[in-house]
């Protein structure tokens, strides 16, 4: 299969239903017939107001949620299937690594759980640890690290692998703004890298000079996609075309 | 305002010894349990002699190194088999050793779990009995009153470890918490007997028949077996020193409470014999 | 089977860096030299009752260490959502049990060696033996008893909301399994229907904890236990774990995880 015509993500009519908390018989559609492809080399931003889908469509997609009907699939294997995920890096927002280890173990155990070798786990731990800026603080242990730094490690981690997809779950959510750049320069430079790159985000302005092409769903369904700028055509510019797609209405008059 | 936090942490602590102060008389009605000498009885209060009955419990259990019945297994009743044994009970001890509390195997389970269990009884012997010691310890300072634990432990040794002296202390810590008692006297006779030192084993046997007749009088049922062994020890103690008549009156006394009063009324036949005799061994009293 | 290594291999260095170990191994380390050098009626040979407090004291603390260690895994990689990147990762649910529970049981194990080396030494110190051959099979069967136990909380740690629930749970199953297992025949027979069938039952389905419980062996200088009951318990301790870790795989490998 050729990596470079096949779509490196395929959603076809996906479904999701979850029973309601406490009441197993009654289900919440969130999301409904969902269809997506991303393409080789491209930066996906994947946008809709909370409750839309848009985590449930990635927990799909990384295996968490097993789909109530459709299909998704990672360069072309179902997501049900562990190998799936061989070629992915996955930055989930938030989360607290193993405070018990330091960010160089914290990679070596992921290099292992990938099977690299460990002349090129020593190679890429350097080159992650170098390309996050952790360098005076990869001996110590996670816990005394900052939330930012917590979330640059989260990033090394995803890469560990050299990964053709990543996954990024609002990568830049809690960053402050030097943070912020620095999650950005590292996604131009997998870009330039002919990565592909999936993210999630409510900052549309990071959106917008990022993005090569951008969905947007609400209440489960696919209300846009395309690039930017055939998005935001006929609006100021991304944030009001989401506006629009969502169906927002101010409620203050001017 | 704005109050140091110091400040208040000082004012706090002067209260609580305000309070302190005031309370302490008082509290002393309260609950007798902190003014306790005994460890033990500062920690659990009574529930203590609980503990101290499991701890004889254990001695017995190591005496027939873990081979022994749980409170689920049958002839339960057989515990305490070490009072037994201290008290010389032989033809017991043998028939305990027959007596198997597991049975045959109730189901495949059982059969199999027996190959992870004691199942041999043996009872301690040539020095081993030692590793009983910390269980009647701990069980006399847990139960101070617990008669048993003294009796017991001052037996084994005794006669197994051959420490008279710490026999003799333990007999004596007894007696100091159990000054009424007369069973404790007779052990400590028993043990000055063992040491030729008949004046002290007459002594305290004298004043064990003493106690034993102040808690009858003064209508505390006793254990009658205690005031037979007394009687008859004393008998025989009189007897070997030659004092008849003294060894007859003794014998008497201990008819009246005796299982057995015609084996006795032979010894008595056998003194009398020997009264009727003309004199060989000096008295010494 | 190198996931599964890299997976178990974490949980080790979350023991030996935690304090849990080290506090307990003191703790056991006091009490026993504190029980060999109180003075019992000037007997300076005696000995059992230092083997059975500091054995105790090995039980109580390996069942600390198994159950509190592993009850804790599951809940904690959800909670700090480190079980969302290794999911993400080409691991299998199937895989973090299975390194969760090798873990669990290595760590485990790591303990008992330390804490049955300072038993032999303080009990060597004192009787000049060394019957390694016993204190082998008691260790054994205890770390085998351990992986029984491991499995059945991890699955229990799929369940109950709290790794204090789980733990608290764990401690009266087993505790209960260990004291009561080898009497509920009896007890059923004194227990009028339907609690008897029910008491017959619970005998018959359970793993037999008790049998693993060599303590008795070794302060009694008793001699080995049979060299094949002793493998048939090895392999009835694997059957059970193996029982457990399949129930727990049954219920993880279906659950909704959403971030």
């Amino acid at each position: 299969m050729d990596p470079e015509t096949t779509n490196v993500i395929e959603v076809k009519c996906l479904t999701v239903r979850y029973p309601k908390p406490g009441l197993k018989q009654v289900f919440v559609t969130a999301v409904n017939q969902l269809a997506l492809a991303v393409h080789h080399g491209e930066v996906f931003g994947f946008l809709g107001p909370n409750g839309a889908g848009k985590t449930t469509t990635m927990n799909v997609l990384l295996g968490f949620v097993p789909p109530t009907s459709g299909t998704a699939s990672l360069f072309g294997i179902d997501v049900r299937q562990p190998i799936a995920r061989q070629r992915i890096g996955y930055l989930p927002e938030l989360t607290y690594y193993y405070k018990f280890l330091t960010a160089e173990e914290l990679l070596r155990f992921y290099a292992k759980i990938f099977g690299l070798s460990r002349a090129e786990t020593d190679q890429r731990i350097a080159k992650l640890i170098k390309l996050v800026g952790l360098e005076h603080a990869s001996k110590r242990p996670i816990k005394s690290y900052s939330k930012g730094m917590q979330q640059r490690v989260g990033l090394a981690q995803a890469l560990i692998n050299n990964p053709d997809l990543l996954i990024l779950d609002e990568p830049t959510s809690g960053l402050d703004p030097l943070g912020r750049m620095k999650v950005r320069e590292i996604i131009q430079r997998l870009k330039d890298e002919g990565k592909t790159v999936f993210f999630s985000s409510h900052e549309l302005g990071e959106v917008e000079a990022i993005c090569d092409r951008v969905a947007i769903v609400h209440e489960g369904q696919l209300k846009a996609v395309g690039t930017v700028a055939e998005i935001s055509a006929g609006h100021a510019n991304l944030e009001r075309a989401f506006l629009e797609v969502v169906g927002y209405q101010s409620t203050c008059q001017p | 305002m704005k109050t140091s936090p110091w400040i208040a942490l000082v004012s706090l602590l002067a209260l609580a010894f305000t309070v302190a102060t005031s309370l302490s008389s008082r509290a002393d009605i309260w609950s007798k349990r902190s003014k306790s000498n005994n460890f033990f009885g500062v920690i659990f209060g009574d529930g203590r002699k609980l503990f101290a009955n499991q701890f004889f419990t254990m001695a017995d259990v190591y005496f027939h190194s873990g081979y022994y019945p749980s409170i689920f297994d049958k002839n339960s009743a057989e515990q305490k088999e070490i009072i037994s044994a201290s008290h010389g009970a032989k033809e017991t001890e043998e028939d305990e050793k027959k007596e198997d509390f597991l049975g045959q195997p109730k189901d495949w389970i059982d059969a199999f779990g027996r190959h992870f269990r004691l199942t041999e009884h043996v009872h301690l012997e040539q020095g081993n009995e030692r590793e009983m010691l910390p269980w009647l310890r701990l069980a006399a300072d847990l139960d101070p009153q617990k008669i048993e634990t003294y009796t017991v432990g001052a037996f084994f040794l005794r006669e197994h470890l051959g420490k008279t002296n710490e026999a003799e202390a333990f007999l004596r810590e007894g007696f100091h918490n159990n000054p009424e008692n007369s069973e404790l006297l007779f052990e400590l006779g028993r043990l000055y007997q063992d040491s030729a030192d008949v004046t002290r084993a007459r002594n305290v046997w004298e004043l064990g028949v003493k106690k034993f007749l102040a808690l009858d009088d003064a209508g505390k049922k006793e254990n009658k077996l205690v005031f037979d062994q007394l009687a008859v020890n004393l008998g025989r103690l009189e007897d070997a020193a030659g004092n008849f008549d003294q060894a007859i009156k003794w014998l008497r006394a201990a008819q009246s409470v005796s299982p057995v009063p015609g084996e006795l009324q032979i010894q008595i036949d056998a003194i009398q014999k020997k009264l009727a005799a003309p004199a060989s061994v000096p008295a010494t009293k | 089977m190198n996931k599964i290594v890299a997976l178990a291999g974490v949980v080790i260095k979350e023991l030996y860096r935690r304090k849990d170990f080290y506090v307990l191994f003191v703790l056991t380390a006091l009490l026993t030299v504190a029980a060999g050098m109180v003075n019992f009626f000037n007997d300076d040979k005696i000995i059992r009752i230092v083997k059975d407090v500091c054995l105790m004291l090995i039980w109580v603390s390996a069942l600390i260490i198994a159950i509190v260690t592993t009850a804790r895994q599951i809940p904690a990689e959800r909670e700090a959502r480190t079980l969302f990147p290794l999911l993400a990762k080409p691991v299998s649910r199937g895989q973090v049990l299975a390194g969760k529970f090798l873990g669990c049981w290595l760590a485990t194990g790591v303990a008992l060696v330390v804490f049955y080396f300072f038993f032999a030494i303080i009990t060597g110190s004192r009787e000049h033996i060394w019957p390694w051959a016993v204190y082998f099979q008691a260790m054994w069967l205890q770390w085998f008893m351990l992986a029984i136990v491991i499995a059945m909380v991890l699955l229990g740690s799929l369940y109950f909301a709290a790794p204090s629930s789980t733990s608290t749970i764990s401690f009266i199953l087993v505790v209960g399994m260990l004291g009561l297992g080898s009497h509920l025949n009896t007890l059923a027979l004194q227990q009028p229907e339907p609690m008897q069938s029910l008491l017959a039952g619970i005998y018959f389905a359970m793993p037999h904890l008790e049998w693993f419980d060599l303590r008795d062996f070794v302060v009694y200088d008793q001699k080995l236990i049979a060299w094949p009951a002793f493998a048939l318990a090895t392999v009835y301790a694997v059957v059970w774990t193996g029982i457990f870790l399949l129930l727990a795989w049954f219920g993880f490998r279906r659950k909704n995880l959403s971030t």
